[in-house]
């Protein structure tokens, strides 16, 4: 983790009287902090990775608060964290992204949402649903429901979504309730500002010890015979007191609005609160300050619902329409319930007209809510939004006939000088001696060598779980199986649920680990097996990977019972193909563990740019290696494109005007990693790569045999 | 009911192009000009190279005129309502107007005419490239105002990033009511304006040369002419031809034919020029039979200039090494890596030839007992160097090999492909004999198959053989000429298309052809005995 936070930690610092500028998911750590929580923890993952790599970074005044901050192994970890504040009045804080982090932890969430807690207990979860997503699109929402957890959805403004963080914490501890609140990707990334109030420094604390443990309270335990009573507190106890909570300090908010057609009401989650302001804009039916013509109730707490409050809000009305995203609709399932249970016989709306896939932007509410208007506001059904819908769909009509061919994709790929690309080069070529191999594919950056020029993998089953998922395949199949995983997902569960099942069982299986120091994916954060910061200030040649250097991995293996043991560097496609063919042709019939090693081309830059920088500064000697292309010499067959995908390695027009097929080049920002020259020998590609040392500010001794050297060579060559 | 609506701001970026510092830029701008203004970003796993869009509002009204009131922005775009699209890359742009963003009423759109071409448009075999020009008239076509120039050329000019200039050309397109002085306070930050870093001045640079260059439509103009026309692509040069050569045809053939016959020349020597004319001049009379008028500008005699030059001059080791030794490519690999006049560049070039390559400088015999060897083996034999052709071993031995062109000659390579070659010429000139000139020209053009070295040329042959000897020939199908020709065009239009061959395969099959012969390939792998067979787990066992 070598990306600078330090602009958003001087943030954390301000006080009272002082404005917060900056990202959401900023102005929520910034929140924890008021609220005194004691300690945070969590797994990484977008969008919510910045909280704990600020606080990570931020340990020096973490200190200074005694607030302690975990970089945990995996969101159960995260989860199993929060069982401090069980016992304690601790105020605990964990993120991650959901809804797969919400997977992995749900073992722990049950078991601490059983026995319930005392110190508050706050569970910020990236929502990663719609455009932008990377997940699965699952609501978190039905977690909540089941174990009996709070779920806060505050309006994406950030004084709201600050003044939930601080509610949240209270809600959970009148309630002793787990709360979670759900940041969707955009929420988490809004620019806005809020009014700060003063970091509160937790009672008990890292500078604050507690002398003695609790008592024994059998209570506490998730453990049977209480959890039948457990299961009783939540209906009888947690669940009201949430409410009472949540009704007193209004966390829930009932706006009248203008009052033209107080007859009708919408009910929406504050997360929506903006798109759908926005949609009722285009329908002529609120202002830029969102002043609606129809009353609505905006949920900041979508769990537990409050039924006197629904009850109230749709009593005697003509309808109401509820505006929940994703699917089931739980909210309206259940105040549909409400309302037949209390003989209410206002018509509800929701996904009847809202859509049930997909995130709820404002052309999409629009839409819908142009069919609920149409039907209870006639009057208002030739409002602009209808035309502006209608304008969109006959526009994306003509640019599609214009165009002829559907434009190509820009999926995200291998950075440039990436050490897992070169991998996939050999993959490619071993397969070409082997035959194709099924590959169950992984979590991590290593999972975009499923889009071209690649376009390998079978299965995603989770993150660390491409060598679990082959357990039912490789035994029914003739060839053997590939697993690929990254060393973020071999921390994070691929170890045991990979590596320890298949040396249990005995399996005939191969795995892949893309050993580059971090888990980049995610933001290139530290993990066990990251090269240590004074071996990196150490290193003479910045430039050179350092991976090597940490061999936790390996000992692991071996400590773990692993015989067949290959570690290769990355970027010798040669070696890595004549490794994976060996293992796919091996006639030992264990697990065959094949490690590409190569640190994170991301991690090296921001090491290197800057030294190279320092040694031009100081005008020392400096070389810097580019690939290129002899446009005379290059075939334009782009075979070796198709073999790489590296963002450099690009066509041009052909400068041979007999030829018409552009021809391979190399642009700036090649980071000189090799993989051009080492394709060009494993896959015998046409001769026209070269390999380019420029010695910047050279030695006397280097200049003057060059200037020998150069006279000779040009005397030979021809014009 | 207050009917102000905010203004409306799309900016489309690839990863690492600075379109979050943008937008940082835009929200502190309108802080300093006293405006509310939000802004969003879906950025996930974008930076990686893949494109990524952020979202701005601004409210129109200054906050001193909104009594206390804030406005509710909204986190997402509204396709067709927005005012401005900015955009760093021509194919992202078009491909946000194709998501319906941009509306002919309402925004204007600001984008590079740079492209950042996709990995599926680089894979290509043949061009796979979009078509700028039709890209740049969807912009126009949907827009109401569009400013297209090279974003990336401008940003290099002032040694800074993109989102600098892009946020030069949204200040001057005056969408925003802030002040050149607002943007520049929110460039420089909280720095002190008496010394600001170099990258802020970098930055401001590039600020002010797009802020600049709106000002200046003509000059705009012309550089959105010059991306049209292909930009800066060097016009063909035609080097001396003989005048006994040069009336020999009509003018329409003249720049190509002597493209090809100085390369004739550069390649091998006079004799194989002479060869050259006398192979083009069969296919000239054979298209003046079935086209005396000339009504199509004798353009299979031009294409076959273009096709045959290419061909004869057929790549080989000595070709490469000639190439790779002349003192005109080492000026142009210090210019493409950009060194210093001081800097010292060594260069290394990457070879691996294995049998083919020397089997083809020998006499037949030798050859084919030198192939022989080589198939008994287990893996083809073949020599990875890195030869350093800025050292005296390296430039020797490579000018040592350029000097083979007699060799060449004698070898065995060379005999073979002049018997393709005049099978393929024969082909066009009895396709233009059967009385078709579209069926010889579709013939002509596939030349274009045979590309480069080792298997990428072996591939284009097998597939050129395999078209002529199923379509082009008559009694095989029996098909029009008119019918074949389409058939060779859609056949050569597929082997460009994927390296795979399905497609081509596709095609042939589509017109009554057969497909392509399998070309055996040995893999080995371990077969894995059904479970009778297999032994007890060796790890644990219970």
């Amino acid at each position: 983790m070598e990306v600078s936070f330090s602009k958003e930690i001087e943030a954390l610092r301000l006080g009272a009287g002082q404005t917060f500028h900056g990202e959401g998911i900023l102005a929520i750590t910034k929140g924890l902090l008021q609220s005194g929580v004691a300690y945070v923890g969590g797994y990484q993952g977008a969008p919510v990775s910045h909280l704990l790599d600020v606080m990570v970074q931020a340990k020096p005044y973490m200190d200074e608060l005694g607030v302690h901050v975990e970089a945990c192994s995996n969101e159960a970890s995260a989860a199993a964290m929060l069982g401090a504040s069980i016992h304690y009045p601790l105020r605990g804080a964990v993120t991650w992204k959901s809804i797969v982090g919400t997977n992995v932890a749900a073992d722990a969430l049950s078991n601490l949402s059983s026995p319930g807690v005392k110190g508050g207990v706050l569970i910020v979860v990236g929502e990663d649903y719609g455009e932008g997503a990377s997940v699965i699109q699952e609501r978190t929402h039905a977690y909540a429901l089941k174990s009996g957890m709070c779920l806060l959805d505050p309006r994406p403004e950030l004084a709201q979504m600050v003044r939930m963080v601080e509610h949240g914490f209270a809600l959970s501890e009148a309630s002793n309730m787990p709360c979670m609140m759900e940041l969707r990707i955009r929420a988490c990334h809004v620019r806005g500002s809020f009014d700060c109030s003063d970091n509160v420094a937790p009672a008990i604390s890292t500078r604050a010890l507690m002398s003695e443990p609790a008592g024994f309270d059998y209570m506490r335990l998730a453990h049977p015979p209480v959890t039948f009573r457990q299961e009783k507190l939540k209906g009888e106890e947690r669940i009201p007191a949430a409410r009472r909570y949540i009704v007193e300090h209004e966390l829930n908010e009932d706006l009248p609005g203008s009052g033209a057609h107080a007859d009708l009401g919408i009910v929406v989650q504050g997360g929506l609160f903006n798109a759908l302001q926005r949609a009722l804009q285009l329908h002529g039916l609120a202002d830029a300050f969102g002043e609606s013509a129809i009353p609505m109730l905006v949920l900041n707490v979508t769990c537990p619902l409050v039924p006197e409050q629904l009850a109230a809000f749709c009593a005697g009305k003509r309808a109401v329409l509820v505006v929940e995203e994703g699917q089931p609709e739980y909210i309206e399932q259940e105040i549909a319930t409400l309302l037949r249970r209390r003989d209410i016989q206002t018509p509800l709306h929701g996904k009847d007209f809202i859509p049930l896939a997909g995130e709820l932007g404002v052309e999409a509410l629009a839409g819908g809510l142009g069919g609920w208007v149409a039907r209870y506001l006639p009057q208002r059904a030739d409002a602009g939004a209808n035309d502006l819908l209608a304008a969109n769909r006959d526009r994306r009509a003509a640019v599609a006939k214009m165009l002829e061919t559907p434009l190509p994709t820009r999926p995200p790929g291998f950075c440039i000088g990436c050490p897992e690309r070169p991998v996939f080069s050999a993959l490619k070529l071993a397969q070409q001696d082997t035959g194709p191999v099924h590959i169950a594919a992984d979590i991590g950056c290593h999972a975009f060598g499923t889009f071209e020029p690649f376009s390998m993998g079978h299965s995603i089953l989770g993150y660390g779980m491409s060598l679990a998922s082959r357990a039912g395949v490789s035994p029914v199949m003739q060839r053997r199986v590939l697993s690929v995983m990254g060393d973020g997902g071999f921390w994070h569960n691929g170890l045991l649920t990979g590596v320890q099942s298949a040396l249990f069982n005995g399996d005939d299986a191969v795995l892949l680990i893309f050993k580059n120091g971090y888990t980049s994916a995610t933001g290139t954060q530290d993990i066990i097996s990251t090269p240590d910061e004074a071996i990196k200030e150490a290193a003479v040649d910045k430039q050179q990977s350092l991976v090597d250097k940490n061999k936790t991995i390996e000992s692991t293996l071996r400590g773990l019972g692993v015989q067949w043991l290959r570690t290769v560097h990355s970027y010798d496609v040669a070696a890595m193909r004549s490794t994976l063919t060996e293992a796919f042709t091996s006639d030992f019939n264990g697990l065959k563990v094949v490690i590409a090693e190569g640190e994170c081309q991301l991690e090296r830059q921001r090491r290197i740019k800057p030294w190279i920088a320092s040694l031009l500064q100081r005008g020392e000697r400096v070389l810097r290696v580019k690939y290129g292309v002899d446009e005379d010499v290059c075939n334009g067959d782009h075979a070796c494109i198709r073999l790489s995908g590296c963002p450099t390695l690009t066509v041009k027009d052909n400068p041979d005007p007999l030829k018409v097929d552009p021809v391979a080049t190399v642009i700036d920002g090649c980071v000189g990693c090799g993989l051009c020259g080492s394709n060009a020998h494993a896959a015998t590609l046409c001769p026209s790569f070269y390999r380019a040392e420029i010695v910047q500010n050279p030695r006397w001794h280097e200049r003057l045999w060059q200037g020998l050297r150069g006279a000779v060579v040009r005397s030979l060559q021809t014009a | 009911m207050n009917l102000v609506q905010p203004i409306t701001l799309l900016i489309c970026a690839l990863g690492g192009e600075g379109g979050g510092v943008l937008t940082e830029w835009l929200i502190e701008a309108a802080r300093v000009a006293g405006h509310a203004a939000q802004s969003t970003s879906i950025p996930g796993v974008a930076q990686r190279t893949g494109a990524t869009t952020y979202y701005v509002e601004v409210f129109p009204l200054a906050l001193t005129s909104l009594q206390g009131r804030r406005p509710v922005f909204s986190l997402s775009p509204v396709p067709g309502a927005l005012d401005a699209v900015v955009s760093s890359e021509l194919l992202e742009t078009v491909r946000q107007v194709g998501n319906g963003m941009s509306s002919p009423e309402r925004t204007l759109v600001i984008s590079s005419s740079a492209r950042s071409l996709t990995t599926a448009e680089r894979m290509v075999p043949g061009d796979g490239r979009a078509d700028a020009q039709r890209l740049v008239d969807v912009i126009r076509a949907f827009s109401r105002e569009h400013q297209v120039f090279d974003m990336g050329a401008m940003a290099r000019e002032s040694g800074t990033v993109v989102s600098a200039v892009m946020l030069g050309a949204l200040a001057c397109s005056g969408v925003l009511p802030f002040a050149r002085e607002h943007f520049e306070a929110a460039i420089r930050g909280h720095e002190d304006p008496a010394n600001p870093s170099r990258a802020t001045q970098a930055s401001l640079r590039g600020f002010a040369q797009a802020f600049d260059a709106m000002h200046q439509p003509r000059e705009h103009a012309m550089r959105l002419r010059q991306m049209l026309d292909g930009g800066d692509a060097p016009a063909a040069v035609a080097p001396p031809l003989p005048d006994t050569v040069r009336s020999r045809f009509p003018p329409a053939v003249h720049d190509l034919l002597s493209l090809g016959h100085a390369r004739m020349l550069d390649y091998q020597d006079a004799a194989y020029a002479a060869l050259y004319v006398d192979r083009l001049e069969q296919v000239l009379q054979a298209e003046r039979e079935v086209d005396p008028g000339g009504v199509h500008g004798f353009s299979t005699t031009r294409e076959m200039a273009r096709w045959l030059a290419l061909w004869m001059a057929f790549d080989d080791i000595v070709r490469v090494a000639d190439l790779k030794s002349r003192a005109s490519r080492s000026r142009r690999v210090r210019s493409e890596v950009k060194a210093g006049d001081a800097d010292i560049v060594k260069v290394y070039e990457h070879f691996k030839p294995g049998v083919p390559e020397f089997a083809a400088l020998l006499p037949a015999s030798l050859a084919a007992r030198l192939t022989a060897w080589d198939a008994r083996r287990e893996k083809p034999w073949a020599l990875a160097l890195k030869v350093g052709s800025h050292s005296v071993l390296g430039m020797l031995s490579l000018r040592l090999l350029a000097s083979m062109r007699g060799l060449r000659k004698r070898g065995s390579r060379f005999a073979h492909e002049q018997a393709l070659i005049e099978r393929w010429l024969n082909a066009v000139i009895a396709g233009m004999a059967e009385g078709s000139w579209r069926l010889g020209h579709e013939i002509a053009l596939c030349g274009r198959l045979i590309k480069g070295y080792g298997s990428t040329n072996e591939h284009g042959k097998r597939n050129l053989l395999h078209v002529i000897e199923h379509l082009a020939v008559a009694h095989k199908s029996g098909s029009s000429p008119q019918a074949r020709a389409e058939a060779i065009a859609a056949a050569r239009e597929a082997a460009l298309q994927e390296d795979s061959g399905k497609a081509l395969d596709a095609a042939l099959v589509r017109h009554g052809a057969p497909p392509r012969p399998v070309t055996a390939q040995p893999i080995r792998w371990m077969k894995r005995p059904p479970s009778q067979a297999r032994q007890e787990p060796h790890a644990h066992s219970r």
